[in-house]
């Protein structure tokens, strides 16, 4: 199963722990990070959140990000999903799940992957709410987050 | 490559611009044909070009967190382009 997935179509959480530890006896941990549509962004009422991304491109670069995992910690499989097309609040946007042979390893690259998908993976969102719609900025906190990576 | 009205195929020396997020709402198409020519050679180029015939576009182009890919690897804006090349402007990221 390929480690990276773009798509329309939503994903069972169940199944993805299920194929994140299959046949891999050593596991002791798995992280999993759902990322879900809010119903109130900086105080807008959210109605569609509309996701936008560049093909192939976004494949590539959340691919570089497990990569980059992997060389940090000791993971023996990761999985990242991220959704696409038009969705709604509640609805989940993103997956990430990460075994490994201890808990440290899983919690740290889960949350590494996470920080680095929001701020460099191709991905455009699209808010609407009745009356208006527009396209988000990137939040000054997550781009902090990623940054404590560096260090 | 064009069937020109003599029946004769011609290759144009194109390049596909594409335009993301709010980008593509600031031009009537997201995806853009651009002639590669004697002043058109580099993707600040083909900025410059855009923002003479569009500027309102060519002024969200030309701010620093705009990145710019070529084939899909980012690349800095002096970045010779040749034919086919797939030149893609994109506006910060805000997936998660």
């Amino acid at each position: 199963m390929s480690e990276v997935l773009v798509s329309e179509l939503d994903f069972d959480l169940g199944e993805e722990y299920q194929n994140l530890c299959l046949d891999l006896p050593s596991v002791g941990a798995v992280v999993t990070f759902v990322g879900r549509v809010r119903d109130l962004n900086k105080g807008n009422e959210v109605a569609t959140l509309e996701l936008q991304h560049y093909p192939g491109m976004t494949e590539t670069l959340i691919q570089d990000i497990i990569d980059q995992a992997k060389q940090r910690w000791s993971i023996e499989r990761a999985r990242v999903i991220h959704r696409v097309g038009k969705l709604e609040p509640s609805d989940q946007i993103v997956f990430v799940g990460v075994a490994s042979t201890h808990r440290g390893d899983a919690f740290s690259a889960a949350e590494f992957i996470m920080d680095y998908l929001k701020t460099q993976a191709t991905f455009w969102k699209k808010e609407s709410s009745e009356n208006q719609s527009q396209w988000l900025e990137m939040r000054e906190t997550d781009l902090a987050a990623a940054e404590r990576w560096k260090k | 490559m064009v069937k020109a009205a003599t029946g004769k195929v011609v290759t144009l020396a194109m390049v596909r611009v594409l335009l993301f997020g709010r980008l593509g709402d600031l031009h009537s198409d997201d995806r853009i044909n651009i002639e590669l020519g004697s002043e058109v050679q580099t993707a600040a180029d083909v900025r410059n070009q855009l923002s003479n015939e569009f500027p309102s576009l060519g002024k969200a182009l030309a701010e620093p967190q705009t990145l710019i890919a070529v084939n899909q690897k980012i690349v800095d804006a002096n970045h010779q382009l040749s034919i086919g090349d797939e030149l893609a402007f994109l506006p910060p990221v805000t997936g998660g």
